[in-house]
């Protein structure tokens, strides 16, 4: 029998950092990823991590402020206050753990500039700062007593009388389908990023926890606030760091002008990312652009600087584009990148159903309201993953398993994925409903968004919906069927679509990465609160919540 | 462009399960990638296909398989590199592992080597308050092992793995010799103790596969020939790989070329009689065959200047 | 005429006293003028680099020094002298100051490396300087009956960024290129390109001579009548110990190896004792009494 007090789904940094935590507290943690842990997507954050630091003159009021900035007062300030009180904390433990950041002169921790802050304070490991992270958390979850199980697909979370008792998943390697039991479960599954296309998201980011946690009944938050990154390379989409402007890199217009400077003059390439996304997007629009795209210049830093900070974008221009990054600027356009909302929780990770953890960016504290200032991800999954893993080991103890029909229970969801094996080939493919949706999204709920077009879309992903209760899966065996695995997270992706589409609709104002063109202003009198959107048997149901205002009243953001 | 892309398949739940190939006619321009021919191929073609991939963008690990031979990172390979007039390129697993299903292979021994070397910091003493202090160059250093990302290249083609399954490989020593180098972990002497072990850092064979492959630039093999330097330094020098390297050094001190004869007895020891006669067989039939290296072996004329070098640059303990 | 200044190597002297022979003919032959460089050291054969890489680097510098003065490029017959040379040149001429500091330890010698010699394997002589088809009109016993997979050895193909295979793409496929010059044809093995286990002999035999019987049996498989190798460390190994890997898989190859100068000097038309093919370890006769006939 395969049984935990706490059962983390998702090895990236909040997964990872969540099942540290329980197994110090002492819970018997275990820890599933569909991918091996190494392969999540946490790898993908280049810039760095923020933190205030007292011993640099650094506050953690003035972090937080930035935040709340950042995040068009839509963050929740008493979240945004911890999160930014123990970034210090958080930090060090990571450097103590063996993580290789960047130093100073004097062999401290060094810093670089990043967007929509006053201040440098992100920490950083070349341009691969999440990978050099999310490795060092391995090497302690290999160090641990943590059970880790490796390319599971969870398909479903066991509910029992109103309770999360534990997970059903799918062995990727043999198909065989497991229940395995947990007092509590701490979703850290990551974003959604495949919901649209194209995205600079890798191809596993399919928004499983938060759609399967929404179908478990848990409200979803701030869904329609959705990050454009301003630099993801023209074409694959693949993103370019904003520490890039970080060190210094102008964007460009056709006559090799600074735009930025009409649209953020004091903080130019460093406002604030739905900023920067519009400004692109105003200028492509207005014919100022070349072929869709703007021009990120770096060849002023310099060939030594960019080899020794940028290493990896310098790789991507070269492998990707051919384009030697310190010889020519590169192309870049905004791009899906993130999303600030998902499943509700505290800043303990509780959800409003008891069993159910969330950390990472599948949940929503909320610290990131209408828009995430850069290098605060990464900061966000390693806070509240510890939070997370030291609340629900916490809870276990006082908690006992309830008894479960193991046999009806994998039997019941061994029958719905053989139902899905069995349908008949009718012309339509996985990838196809997909690619449809995606479209669709990054049309109608991109930079720019209105009512028109996101009726359009919300009225897709539901045809959409339809055809996917039919569309057949060409692979019919049981051995490593990706062809499954993608038919699944299909599933759990519309069922996102749908929530983000749903609550755009309702937001009727322009707020961080909420642009309307019907309702360009911001309008704090009716909507400084959070959308919330339930799955409920008649559909999507929206409710609000106020949004927790301490010690910055809401005023108008320029950079 | 016309592209036609060869993959080798296996389905262990066919009835017979054997590898076999298929070929596939996809359309390519300039900047597709490797990748995002299997993902159009996948998605448009034959869904049966199955193999591992994510970010597209090689800082994930997941695609490595043979290409044209070689592994690689099939999303950091454009297509028109490496068959830039179209015509078909090769797509295998890698190897050195077990295939599961077509290119996805059974990566867990892989894992099991890593752990194996204790992959983890251990500083001495309490934690400091602060950050550990530690020299920018030292971090930066690391950085260039840290950016593995453990995807498995090099150990698909490590040609010691090819012949002996418990070597540790490339992948596992780098990253030994990221807390052997790290200057924050205590326990360098005790890591290369263990490391010099049998199937450690003196069975590579120095092929350069695993340079040659990597898409990150780690270069495990100059890696381990650093720690087999500081394990020497830090005293395991009995190693007969030690004694090997410690014999060479010496010869060509000596005479600045090197001598084959005394080779393998200085490496071997003279009184070691059970490796000594291991030669004898190969040696007898050279002699017999007039291919024995030269019994005096001639020395430079100008071996002098070599001498100062050495004794300048390679002082003898 | 192409003139260059040989650098022969410890083994082709030493181990495989037959190779030295074996290339000054068939350089005579194809009018390659070699000048000897009598002072030059051993290269360190990435053994002395694994304990002393500036060691390593100052050695060959001074070698790369000399032909300096003597204002010719460099030829090499053994593919680990090649590799070596070429990484230790890529390290010198990538960076100034490394070779300003490698300079001064030549400068009691009066020597001083400017960063401009050329270091090329015989090898890739034929195929660059010299022209297949010029070689062409010096095969007087092609080699038409003759299966031959070729075996490169790892310092001469990796890692390919040191040596220039930019530029010269042509240098991976350069010894089946050459082989098909004299007639033979190629058995494309996929061991052509590993290592031979050289390297690893003393140190583990068991390892190495597998490697060995890997090679050979997957070469014999596909019917090569012999196996033909730049390099003569991998020669040393390949056929100095296929006896044990014989007896170690319990496969009776007995492939013959033979040093790239005795294939091409067997094309020329070259006496075979004269190329030391008698004086091998696996006996090369019936492969002689193929490759010419009586």
């Amino acid at each position: 029998m395969l049984e935990h007090d706490v059962l983390v789904v998702g090895a990236g940094l909040a997964g990872m950092r969540a099942a540290l935590a329980a197994t110090e507290m002492g819970a018997n943690t275990g820890i599933i990823s569909k991918v091996y842990p190494v392969r999540s997507h946490s790898n993908a954050a280049q810039g760095g991590i923020n933190a205030a630091l007292v011993d640099r003159g650094d506050a953690w009021e003035e972090h937080a402020y930035d935040t709340v900035k950042g995040s068009d007062y839509l963050g929740d300030q008493d979240s945004i206050e911890l999160m930014c009180q123990v970034a210090g904390e958080e930090l060090i433990s990571l450097e103590h753990m063996g993580v290789i950041f960047n130093r100073d002169d004097e062999g401290r921790l060094g810093t670089r500039a990043f967007g929509g802050q006053r201040r440098a304070r992100t920490f950083f490991v070349a341009d691969f700062t999440g990978q050099a992270i999310l490795h060092v958390l391995y090497e302690q979850l290999l160090k641990s007593e943590i059970t880790s199980y490796e390319e599971w697909f969870v398909t479903s979370l066991v509910m029992q009388e109103g309770k999360c008792c534990g997970v059903l998943a799918m062995e990727i390697r043999t198909g065989r389908v497991y229940l395995i039991k947990a007092k509590t479960v701490i979703l850290c599954t990551g974003g959604l990023g495949r919901v649209f296309e194209p995205s600079t998201n890798a191809l596993i980011v399919t928004g499983d926890g938060i759609a399967l946690a929404y179908r478990a009944g848990v409200p979803l938050m701030d869904m329609e606030m959705v990050q454009y990154h301003p630099t993801t390379l023209k074409g694959s989409g693949v993103l370019i760091t904003e520490g890039a402007r970080g060190e210094g890199a102008y964007l460009l217009n056709k006559d090799g002008e600074r735009f930025m400077e009409r649209y953020a003059p004091s903080m130019m390439e460093l406002a604030s990312r739905d900023v920067v996304s519009r400004s692109e997007t105003i200028e492509i629009a207005e014919g100022n652009g070349i072929n869709g795209s703007v021009l990120l210049d770096c060849r002023h830093l310099g060939e030594q600087l960019i080899k020794e900070k940028l290493s990896q974008i310098y790789d991507i221009g070269l492998d990707l584009l051919g384009i030697d990054i310190t010889q020519e600027p590169i192309p870049v356009q905004p791009g899906m990148h993130y999303q600030m909302g998902g499943i509700k929780t505290d800043v303990d990770g509780l959800t409003s159903v008891p069993g159910i953890y969330a950390a990472g960016e599948c949940a929503c504290v909320s610290v990131h309201g209408g828009n995430r200032l850069g290098a605060n991800s990464l900061l966000d999954t390693v806070v509240f993953g510890h939070r997370a893993g030291n609340h629900a080991a916490e809870v276990s103890k006082g908690t006992t398993q309830e008894p479960l029909d193991v046999e009806e229970l994998v039997g019941q969801e061994e029958k719905r994925l053989a139902e899905i094996l069995s349908r008949d080939a009718n012309g339509d493919r996985v990838a196809r409903i997909r690619l449809d949706m995606g479209t669709a999204m990054n049309a109608h709920l991109g930079v720019y968004r209105d009512q028109n077009g996101m009726k359009e879309a919300l009225d897709t992903i539901q045809q959409l919906k339809e055809r996917y209760t039919t569309v057949p899966v060409e692979d019919k065996g049981r051995t490593f069927n990706t062809d499954m695995v993608f038919d699944l997270e299909l599933g759990l992706m519309l069922d996102c679509a749908e929530a983000i589409a749903v609550s755009a609709l309702e937001r009727k104002e322009s707020r961080g990465a909420h642009s309307r063109t019907d309702f360009p202003e911001r309008n704090d009198a009716d909507w400084l609160k959070h959308i919330l959107v339930t799955s409920t048997p008649e559909g999507p149901k929206i409710s609000y919540s106020p949004v927790v205002i301490t010690q910055w009243t809401p005023e108008e953001r320029k950079y | 462009m016309d592209l036609a892309v060869k993959v080798r398949r296996y389905d262990p739940e066919a009835k017979e399960p054997i590898p076999y190939w298929s070929e596939y006619k996809v359309e390519v321009d300039e900047y597709t990638t490797v990748l995002d021919t299997l993902i159009n191929i996948r998605e448009d073609i034959d869904g049966t296909l199955s193999l591992r991939c994510s970010c597209r963008s090689a800082i994930c690990g997941s695609c490595s398989m043979r290409v044209n031979g070689h592994a690689q990172l099939a999303c950091k390979t454009r297509v028109s590199e490496i068959a830039p007039d179209g015509g078909s390129v090769t797509i295998e697993p890698m190897g050195n592992m077990e295939v599961i299903k077509d290119l996805v292979v059974d990566m867990t021994p892989f894992w099991d080597k890593v752990k194996a070397v204790d992959p983890w910091l251990q500083p001495e003493g309490p934690e400091p308050e602060g950050e550990y202090l530690a020299p920018n160059e030292d971090m930066l250093h690391l950085a260039g092992v840290m950016g593995c990302i453990l995807c498995g290249a090099c150990v698909s083609d490590c040609t010691v793995l090819e012949v002996d399954s418990n070597f540790l490989g490339p992948a596992a020593l780098a990253k030994a010799y990221r807390f052997v180098a790290d200057p924050r972990d205590s326990q360098e002497k005790p890591r290369l103790d263990s490391l010099r072990q049998y199937s450690g850092i003196w069975d590579c064979t120095r092929c350069m596969e695993c340079v040659q492959v990597c898409p990150k630039g780690v270069a495990p093999m100059d890696r381990i020939m650093v720690m087999r330097d500081l394990a020497m330094n830090a005293g395991f020098d009995k190693e007969i790989g030690a004694r090997h390297t410690d014999a060479f050094v010496e010869l060509v001190s000596h005479s600045g070329r090197l001598d084959e004869l005394k080779l393998p007895v200085k490496t071997v020891g003279m009184f070691n009689i059970r490796a000594m006669q291991s030669f004898a067989p190969v040696g007898l039939r050279a002699l017999v065959r007039g291919k024995m290296p030269p019994i005096f072996h001639k020395m430079l004329p100008n071996v002098e200047n070599v001498r100062r070098i050495f004794r300048k640059l390679e002082p003898k303990k | 005429m192409s003139k260059y200044a040989f650098f022969p190597g410890c083994v082709s002297r030493g181990g495989c006293p037959e190779l030295y022979p074996a290339a000054m003919q068939v350089c005579r032959r194809l009018g390659i003028e070699l000048e000897e460089m009598v002072g030059a050291s051993c290269t360190g054969a990435g053994v002395l680099q694994e304990k002393n890489q500036f060691l390593g680097d100052v050695l060959n510098a001074r070698t790369f020094a000399m032909a300096e003065w003597m204002g010719l490029p460099i030829m090499t017959i053994c593919s680990t002298c090649q590799g070596v040379m070429s990484q230790a040149n890529k390290r010198l001429t990538d960076d100034p100051e490394y070779l300003a500091r490698v300079n001064a330890e030549l400068a009691e010698e009066y020597l001083e490396y400017k960063g401009t010699t050329v270091v090329k394997h015989l090898l890739w002589i034929i195929i660059e300087d010299i022209g297949v088809e010029t070689l062409k009109t010096h095969v007087r016993n092609p080699l038409t009956h003759l299966k031959v997979a070729p075996f490169y050895g790892c310092y001469i193909l990796r890692p390919s960024n040191a040596l220039g295979f930019k530029d010269y793409p042509g240098r991976e496929t350069s010894l089946e290129e050459l082989i098909e010059a004299i007639g033979g044809e190629v058995v494309n093995f996929s061991g052509k390109s590993r290592c031979c286990g050289f390297p690893i002999l003393t140190i583990n035999e068991a390892n190495s001579v597998a490697m060995v019987g890997k090679h050979t049996s997957e070469a014999a498989d596909m019917g090569a009548d012999a196996m033909v190798t730049p390099c003569p460390l991998c020669h040393l190994n390949l056929d100095g110990y296929q006896p044990k890997a014989m007896a170690q898989s319990q496969r009776k190859t007995n492939l013959p190896i033979l040093h790239l100068p005795q294939l091409m000097g067997l094309a020329m038309g070259l006496d075979p004792d004269e190329l030391g093919l008698q004086k091998h370890i696996i006996s090369t006769g019936d492969l002689v009494s193929k490759a010419v006939p009586a």
